[in-house]
């Protein structure tokens, strides 16, 4: 067999062994119970072993029958670039208000974009703030500050 | 002829200048929120809540209720456009209504979706208007037992929702179900998977997955080739259905109506089972079952319409009983009671204009929305023009907005990174995150019915077999899960037997 | 999923958990020029941006929106006593109320997120009998309900009423005794969850009857009101907010209201007291809280202008019918508030501990 053909099966395989062993992990600490008087712990303990046991099955039709196909080429610009952009979003909105927050938050997304310089990604970063205002702010009218308590 | 007098108050009701208005603006409203992500119907119906004090009962109730089934016709837009599903249906046809847009058939996906919905709500406020007493009453036989089966059902079909491996549907089905399980346990109250954030004790919200799973997911796989593809759909081929299309659609339409109208009455689950069990369906009877997930178009008219259907006999409950089927009735009887009318079983007989006059509405709304929608396809279509390095941030800025709107809550902002990243290394690695939202959605139904089932019945697990209704859905799911698991077991023989005689 | 004031309990209702809802002083105007904003996508301004606080900011209270938080969801009965007293309010303070939804954890997301907001009278809780019971149900509460917050005022006080299945054998409120005494086992009590009203009822009312009942949570009133009337579960003790529509309609069987008074809208309900059962006395009182540093002269005005809404003729009969009447002007002050919070913290911390409910 071809580890390399197999990636993908055992790569999966280790991403459910891996959510499955962290939830039921954590799920032990909480009271079980039995299966007719179920604690809070009782149904994310059998479910994480339940995924931990299909990760291994996954894995395990790596060396049978794996699924082929590249995994092709990963954007890590742009994934870092767009994750930063959410999370800064998340971050700033309630010190920042609206406008500076979406500002930088569209700024980064926009870097993201292939072969994006710096002026027409501020371009895009203005238009799309101004909009986003607009529909959210003055049309559907959500009480959100376009400036936070940061800015003043 | 009793049915016909009431008919005709409630269109001597809903035909009033003042209530067309609002009706009007309820479902363009409706729609407009449903187009944007996050911003849902019940957010938008609380914001208008108190201009509604000074109208009519009826006038404020006719246009809240119009957000709302407005509001599911607007999901399906930005689904099939941008695979961007804002409501927990919309989720379905972004399966192969998106796939449609990959191939240039975003306008007919459109056109699908909306002719489908109308005649599905069409159907839909048939059936409300007339058995709406006799089967409020059926619905109330279901007792947690029965929904307990019915949620599994709804687990079973969601394995349909993948197109790939059933073995890798299934462990993101339970991804999904674990993923449910963050925040505050309703039985004990003890908070799992919290972190101590008192902000998750609400758990995660089923926007920030989806945003995060099929919306960022999806920015990302387009990004990956570095290179400016400046229109993600190549060619827009013609917007109309052909004389085929149409017969392609028509028993998806009406199966899927027949299945939301009659789920829709379910409180809870029933809403938002009616489009995955639809879909499901549609793939199973399907001749090239293989199409679904690439833009087969029974898999946007069935689901669309069971979505539809659903979302009117989802009234029955609270017309008939005064009981709301799902926060969005809640939030109607909170209207209802600030209208100083107080909602119960005395409303049909005490308030017949009331009653007769929505149900009418909802016919008159449907018509609206689909002569709203079809000359909008058109513009939505000219959408997918934008370049894609303006219509990706664009999607960024609505989504972290919209979502945090939703609750204030910049949790539900970082879920959508932590969800986008998700989605694309579990797409890298061969396996669909649909099956894994439709696991978010169901986990803490499946939970609550089997912890109370287990509760009342004292600790008899054989509640689920020995309550017919119950134990005739379980047999539906074990049949299902045969069907399912089958042709992948023969394929799978297939393939080793090829390898045998190679 | 999940009904009114689902977060009663610690429900999870998937979409919205907070929103918001502008009450204005002209408000007909406005509410024209809302409807034309929001659908047509007009330019309505009125979003104010930071305040600058101040003590002598309250001389001139208020100056922009109020924002009042609710900590429970749009529609259910807090929300709803809410909006009714947040209309005269705008009108009588000469200013926008804004209210929000904060739901989650029982309520405690929200108060938490009021005790740490600016003391500057803009932002304002809403809150009911779950105040008093927080501390003792939470072991980690992120605030002191007497020491975080200045009361402002009481609003109002919602009775609960007994509730059955309508083949529920029993068809008294003694004969509901005798019953459940013999029964008890068998008995199943449906609640709207951790901390919700109802379950906080049902406690009261197991210890006056002496027994121990099945406990049935629900995540909302909602599906623990259909599953009751489906006859899925036995009992209930809920809000006459909820539960008047039904026992109207002849849905459930009722057996008494937990108050000292008949309520308006069921008369011939009798109260606990009346049907043999008088300890067993509950209310689901509301009041409105500021954060503790607010300046004393933006606390009279908003007793001042909560006392005026009281007396609205419109607010009075929309609470007669909820079953609820407004507080009295003696009620609806800052020292009555604070009394009543203390002595019920005192008179629940026995009663859930003994019932052991405890959310780490």
């Amino acid at each position: 067999m071809d580890l390399k053909s197999a990636r993908k099966d055992l790569g999966a395989g280790a991403v459910f062994v891996g959510f499955g062993l962290a939830f039921a992990s954590t799920a032990s600490t909480y009271e079980v119970g039995s299966g007719l008087r179920m604690g809070p712990g009782y149904f994310p303990l059998v479910l994480g072993g339940l995924l931990v046991l299909l990760g291994l099955a996954i894995a395990a039709k790596a060396f049978i029958s794996p699924e082929t196909g590249e995994l092709g080429p990963v954007p890590w610009r742009a994934a870092v670039l767009l994750v930063a952009a959410i999370l800064f979003f998340g971050f700033a909105i309630r010190g920042l208000g609206v406008v500076p927050t979406l500002f930088v938050s569209v700024l980064l997304a926009a870097l993201a974009g292939p072969k994006m310089r710096p002026l027409p990604a501020l371009v895009i970063a203005t238009v799309l703030t101004a909009m986003s205002v607009g529909i959210f702010i003055y049309a559907l009218q959500l009480p959100l500050p376009l400036l936070g308590p940061w800015v003043g | 002829m009793d049915f016909f007098s009431n008919l005709q108050l409630g269109f001597e009701t809903a035909l009033t200048p003042v209530n067309l208005l609002f009706c009007l603006i309820g479902v363009a409203l409706g729609t407009a929120v449903g187009v944007l992500p996050g911003i849902g119907p019940t957010a938008t119906m609380a914001m208008l809540l108190p201009i509604t004090f000074g109208f009519d009962p009826v006038t404020s109730l006719i246009m809240l209720a119009g957000i709302y089934y407005g509001a599911q016709y607007g999901g399906s837009t930005t689904a099939i456009l941008i695979n961007l599903p804002g409501e927990s249906s919309a989720a379905v046809t972004a399966l192969d209504g998106h796939a449609m847009a990959k191939k240039g058939l975003a306008g007919k996906a459109l056109a699908i979706a909306a002719l489908g919905s109308f005649f599905a709500g069409t159907v839909g406020t048939l059936f409300v208007a007339l058995f709406a007493t006799p089967i409020s009453r059926v619905a109330l036989e279901f007792g947690p037992a029965e929904y307990f089966s019915l949620v599994v059902v709804g687990l079973v079909a969601s394995i349909a929702l993948a197109s790939g491996s059933t073995l890798k549907a299934l462990a993101t089905i339970v991804l999904g179900l674990l993923l449910g399980t963050v925040g505050q346990d309703g039985t004990s109250g003890v908070p799992r998977f919290t972190f101590g954030q008192f902000e998750l004790y609400e758990g995660l919200n089923f926007v920030s997955l989806a945003v995060g799973l099929f919306g960022v997911a999806e920015i990302l796989r387009n990004l990956e080739r570095g290179i400016s593809r400046d229109v993600v759909v190549k060619k827009v081929e013609k917007l109309w259905l052909t004389r085929e299309d149409f017969r392609r659609i028509r028993m998806p339409v009406l199966r899927g109506t027949g299945l939301g109208a009659a789920l829709g009455v379910l409180p809870g689950a029933g809403h938002v089972l009616a489009s995955f069990v639809s879909y499901s369906v549609e793939k199973r009877v399907s001749k090239h079952p293989e199409e679904f997930g690439k833009g087969a178009m029974a898999g946007v008219a069935g689901p669309e319409s069971a979505n539809n259907a659903a979302a009117q006999t989802a009234f029955i409950p609270l017309l008939t009983l005064g009981l709301p089927a799902n926060s969005i009735m809640a939030l109607l009887v909170g209207a209802l009671i600030i209208q100083g009318i107080t909602p119960g079983p005395g409303v049909i007989t005490d308030e017949p204009e009331l009653f007769w006059g929505l149900i009418v509405s909802f016919w008159i709304g449907n018509l609206f929305l689909v002569i709203l929608n079809l000359p909008l396809i058109g513009l939505w279509v000219k959408m997918l023009k934008i370049p894609y390095r303006w219509l990706f941030p664009a999607i960024i800025a609505f989504a972290t907005i919209g979502t945090y709107s939703i609750g204030l809550n910049n949790y539900f902002v970082y879920a959508i990174a932590f969800f986008g990243i998700l989605g694309y290394v579990l797409i890298k690695l061969g396996c669909e995150p649909a099956p894994l939202l439709l696991g978010f959605i169901l986990g803490p139904l499946l939970e609550e019915y089997l912890r109370r089932s287990l509760i009342i019945s004292r600790g008899d697990a054989t509640v689920f077999l020995t309550r017919p209704l119950s134990a005739a859905l379980l047999a539906v799911a074990a049949l299902a899960l045969l069907v399912a698991v089958l042709p992948s077991v023969r394929r799978k023989r297939e393939v080793v037997f090829e390898e045998e005689d190679g | 999923m999940s009904l009114n004031h689902l977060a009663e309990a610690s429900g999870r209702p998937r979409p919205a958990r907070r929103s918001l809802s502008r009450y204005r002083a002209a408000s007909a105007l406005a509410a024209a020029a809302f409807a034309l904003a929001a659908c047509g996508g007009g330019t309505d301004g009125g979003t104010d941006t930071a305040a600058d606080g101040g003590e002598d900011a309250a001389a001139g209270y208020p100056e922009q929106d109020i924002t009042f938080v609710v900590p429970f969801s749009a529609g259910g009965p807090t929300d709803t006593v809410t909006r009714l007293i947040a209309e005269p309010m705008a009108a009588e303070l000469g200013a926008s109320i804004i209210v929000q939804n904060v739901e989650g954890a029982g309520g405690t997301i929200a108060a938490g997120q009021v005790a740490g907001a600016e003391a500057d009278g803009y932002t304002v809780l809403m809150h009911h009998i779950g105040m008093s019971t927080a501390p003792a149900l939470y072991a980690n509460l992120p605030y002191e309900p007497l020491e975080d917050f200045k009361p402002v005022g009481l609003v109002t006080e919602v009775p609960m009423t007994i509730i059955a299945r309508k083949d529920f054998e029993p068809e008294t409120l003694e004969e509901l005794v005798t019953y459940l005494k013999a029964n008890a086992d068998d008995v199943t009590l449906a609640n709207a969850g951790v901390g919700a009203a109802s379950q906080l009822c049902g406690l009261l009312l197991q210890e006056a009857v002496g027994v121990k009942l099945t406990e049935v949570p629900y995540k909302g009133t909602g599906p623990a009101l259909t599953d009751l009337v489906g006859g899925q579960v036995d009992l209930m003790c809920d809000q006459t907010t909820n539960t008047t529509g039904q026992i109207k309609g002849d849905e459930v069987k009722a057996y008494a209201v937990t108050t000292p008074e008949r309520v308006e809208s069921l008369p011939d309900l009798p109260t606990t007291e009346e049907a043999g059962l008088p300890e067993l006395q509950v209310g689901v009182w509301h009041g409105l809280y500021v954060p503790a540093d607010t300046p004393d002269a933006v606390v009279e005005k908003l007793t001042a202008a909560l006392q005026k809404a009281l007396e609205d003729d419109n607010v009075v009969s929309q609470l007669a019918e909820l079953g609820a009447a407004p507080s009295s002007q003696e009620d609806a002050t800052p020292e009555a508030h604070r009394e009543q919070l203390a002595s019920q913290i005192e008179l629940w911390a026995p009663i859930i501990k003994d019932a052991g409910v405890v959310v780490q």
